[in-house]
């Protein structure tokens, strides 16, 4: 049996990258794609502690999240579309009008 | 719809108000006519709750639905006032004439609050009526009610604002007929108050004039330097006696012991201080003659029905506190008599009809308060030598009140259709009106009559009564004889401004020659202006019968009441303080030769025709519109121009509190003003500056790059992590 432990030191990794992934990218679409690690990050650990406790809730969770991503990928899409044609662009450092 | 047909809907209109009022005070009476004082009979006295109540409904249902009405409020005021001057009538009938009370009291009293033990103070309030109580609600009741028919008229072409007067108006009756009878100084002074608003609002009625809106300022300020000094006696009694309830505190067993007469004597002055402010006595006098600037039917109602009369009022209900202390009662007749002197001396430069009754009023009050301190004085007196205690002084001064009530109002609701047709206060734009207003001006040389004391007419028997208990008091107390010879003095002056104000007014031609500059024929030449001569007619028309009735009415009692003194048993035997002389028959003859054939009498009457007689030489209106006999040498001779500018500015009065004002509190307001502006504003602006100045540098932490969000919130969090989970527990700290 593997420790939690593990999967856990797999899922700050996975959440890093992630968080790594949307600050540092300029592409709207890859920082997107980094959220879905983030959300991946956590599913790894609700499925790591439900088999560790042997509780199906963790799992059911899971899939919650997964479906919840699955929409919000296509709302986060759907905004990404309608900002290229507006701006032309979906460049994160040319959006900055919503500032002080 | 011509003037007469709404004249005559007017007329129409009070009938039925009346007789509605009628109808329903005689239903009232039967329905509710209950023992409301518990001494086991039903009287007319159980239904004197419900008269300042009425008129305080009316006011509350203008507020509400005056604008509905098509008098914009005037019918519920006139039948609010007009329910409570019916049940007025009927208790001072009951009171003054059927002599229900033997002298007496009724009183009726609920608590509105109590103490949690048995000993604490309970606050009642409640119904008392005595003689006095019965003598004003005759005065504000009739009155009251005249002046509310003569508005419905005079202020008809204030269109919606009529709303507001009327709702003031029956709001302002209500609390000075809940003044007259309520059971306690304390409840008085509530009522006291209010009736200060009621001036306030009243005065300031049109509030879009700056005189009018300073002078309601100024009438409800200075009243209130009196008002203070009247809660301060208030605190004194309650604090000595621990009650403020007349019925209590006038039995009080402890009332006339030497260890409490520091106490009477200190209550009494400060509650006589309220009464100079509100009958607006020297040096507090100066408020009435600005409050001018309301519309004059609110000056008929202040100066003869509530308001002023307040102030004597008061003075005659704390007389049982002010017999106990002969320096009060010294310095309310020294006051009084000053006052009435001063006042009369103003009264006679004024050139505004309005300012002249306004003065008149002053002096008059002077003489009620004159008569109450003579009173007080001769029965402390009387009571200190042992003998029958016998108040003429007490019942002389509210006799005054009540024809002074009558004549007052006459002049000044006769004053207001004047000013109604010729649109100006001024009595020198004015002359020639006796015969274009045969009705006012009759009405108005009656009320002068009156007032200037001519033999037989009201104000004749009350001055000579004032006299008479003056110059007795002089044969005990050597200043009673100075003020006597101040108030004869008064008199004549009295005589003497009431006639001017009639010869300015009504004498002379309807045509009058005026004279003004013209643009000259070659005005577009040479510029030049001349002198041209014109005659012009007046226009001036006798005001309605809506508005001459009240007069009549006043013209009336102005001419009679004075005949209540010698009428029946007498107007002594009901208004009386301490012991009076009895009754012999329908007419009191004792009493009439005693005034007729008394050389003081003469005197008096004497004094008074020379005034009159000198009002007419100096003023009456030639067949050219001007005085017949020129009072320009008055202004050319350099001594009396002294006077004459002293007296038209008003003894520099107001001058002098202007320049005090400007020297204490100003200086004092502007260094307030330095502090707020530097010290309390420099704290609150340096602290919204720092706040600023930091905000301003915060705020660039919001770039608008997604990414900087991103690392903060991944940096937050990483701080957090790190300060719970490494910081904390190396530190040993807990959440």
């Amino acid at each position: 049996m593997i420790e939690p432990i593990n999967f856990m030191i797999f899922s700050s990794i996975l959440l890093l990258i992630g968080a790594y992934g949307v600050i540092r990218n300029k592409n709207s679409i890859v920082v997107l794609m980094s959220v879905e690690i983030m959300l991946t990050a956590a599913n790894v650990n609700f499925i790591a502690f439900s088999s560790y406790y042997n509780d199906l809730t963790g799992q059911i969770v899971a899939l919650f999240i997964t479906t919840i991503a699955a929409a919000e990928v296509a709302i986060g899409l759907a905004i990404l579309l309608s900002l290229f044609k507006q701006r032309d662009t979906i460049e994160l450092d040319l959006l900055d009008r919503l500032r002080w | 719809m011509s003037e007469h047909e709404s004249d005559s809907n007017v007329a129409t209109f009070i009938g039925i108000s009346l007789v509605f009022a009628l109808a329903l005070f005689f239903g009232t009476t039967e329905i509710y006519g209950n023992d409301f004082n518990g001494d086991g009979k039903t009287e007319m006295l159980d239904v004197a709750w419900m008269i300042p109540v009425f008129p305080i409904i009316a006011f509350v249902a203008i507020l509400l639905f005056g604008h509905y009405d098509p008098r914009k409020g005037g019918s519920f005021a006139l039948v609010g006032i007009g329910l409570s001057s019916v049940f007025s009538l009927a208790i001072a009938y009951d009171v003054l004439i059927a002599d229900s009370l033997h002298g007496k009291y009724y009183e009726y009293t609920m608590t509105w609050f109590e103490g949690a033990t048995a000993d604490s103070y309970s606050f009642e309030f409640g119904i008392y009526v005595d003689a006095l109580a019965a003598l004003l609600l005759l005065v504000v009741g009739l009155v009251s009610y005249l002046v509310v028919v003569f508005s419905t008229s005079y202020m008809h072409d204030e269109g919606d604002r009529q709303v507001r007067y009327f709702a003031e108006i029956s709001l302002f009756v209500g609390v000075m007929l809940g003044l007259v009878v309520a059971n306690s100084f304390l409840l008085m002074f509530i009522f006291w108050e209010l009736v200060g608003v009621c001036s306030y609002l009243l005065i300031g009625f049109w509030y879009e004039k700056p005189s009018a809106s300073s002078a309601a300022k100024k009438a409800f300020l200075v009243t209130r330097v009196g008002d203070v000094f009247f809660l301060l006696g208030l605190v004194i009694l309650f604090n000595t006696f621990g009650t403020l309830t007349y019925s209590e505190l006038f039995n009080h067993p402890d009332l006339a012991i030497a260890e409490n007469a520091d106490a009477v004597k200190w209550a009494s002055l400060c509650i006589f201080g309220g009464a100079v402010g509100k009958s607006a006595q020297f040096p507090l006098h100066f408020w009435l003659p600005d409050a001018m600037e309301g519309p004059t039917t609110v000056s008929a109602l202040i100066h003869a029905a509530t308001m002023v009369k307040a102030g004597v009022f008061l003075v005659a209900r704390t007389y049982p506190l002010i017999v106990l202390s002969p320096d009060t009662a010294i310095y309310i007749a020294a006051t009084g008599a000053v006052t009435a002197f001063i006042a009369a001396s103003m009264a006679m430069v004024m050139n505004d009809i309005k300012r002249v009754l306004a003065y008149s009023t002053i002096s008059q009050l002077g003489y009620m308060f004159l008569a109450l301190g003579t009173g007080a004085w001769a029965a402390w007196h009387a009571a200190d030598h042992g003998l029958e205690v016998h108040a003429q002084g007490y019942m002389a001064g509210l006799f005054h009140l009540m024809n002074h009530a009558f004549f007052k109002a006459l002049l000044f609701l006769g004053s207001g259709a004047v000013i109604h047709a010729v649109h100006t206060q001024d009595m020198r734009e004015m002359g020639g009106l006796r015969k274009s207003m045969p009705i006012t001006s009759t009405a108005m040389g009656l009320g002068v009559l009156s007032i200037a004391g001519f033999p037989l007419m009201s104000g004749f028997w009350s001055k000579d009564e004032i006299l008479e208990s003056v110059h007795h008091n002089g044969e005990y107390e050597g200043i009673f004889g100075a003020l006597w010879w101040l108030a004869l003095l008064t008199a004549a002056m009295t005589a003497f401004y009431m006639t001017r104000l009639w010869m300015m007014t009504f004498s002379g031609p309807e045509e009058r020659v005026i004279e003004k500059m013209v643009k000259s024929k070659d005005h577009a030449k040479t510029g030049n202006w001349e002198l041209k001569t014109e005659k012009v007619k007046s226009h001036a028309h006798e005001a309605p019968f809506v508005m001459t009735i009240p007069l009549m009415i006043l013209a009336t009692l102005a001419v009679f009441s004075g005949l209540a003194l010698v009428l029946g048993d007498g107007f002594g035997a009901r208004v009386y303080y301490g012991e009076h002389h009895g009754e012999d028959g329908f007419i009191q003859w004792k009493i009439i030769d005693h005034i007729l054939l008394s050389p003081l009498t003469h005197l008096s009457v004497m004094v008074g025709l020379t005034g009159m007689l000198f009002g007419v030489l100096f003023y009456r209106r030639g067949a050219d519109g001007k005085a017949a006999f020129s009072t320009s040498f008055v202004t050319e001779n350099s001594v009396t121009r002294v006077f004459h500018t002293f007296l038209s500015n008003r003894l520099y009065m107001s001058k002098f509190f202007n320049w005090f004002g400007m020297r204490t509190w100003d200086t004092f307001a502007r260094a307030c003003d330095w502090f707020d502006l530097n010290v309390i504003d420099g704290i609150v602006n340096g602290v919204a500056s720092v706040s600023q100045y930091f905000s301003q540098q915060v705020r660039r932490l919001n770039s608008g790059f997604t990414g900087h969000y991103a690392s903060l919130t991944v940096g937050g969090l990483g701080a957090l992590v790190l300060l719970t989970r490494i910081i904390m527990p190396f530190m040993g700290w807990s959440l």
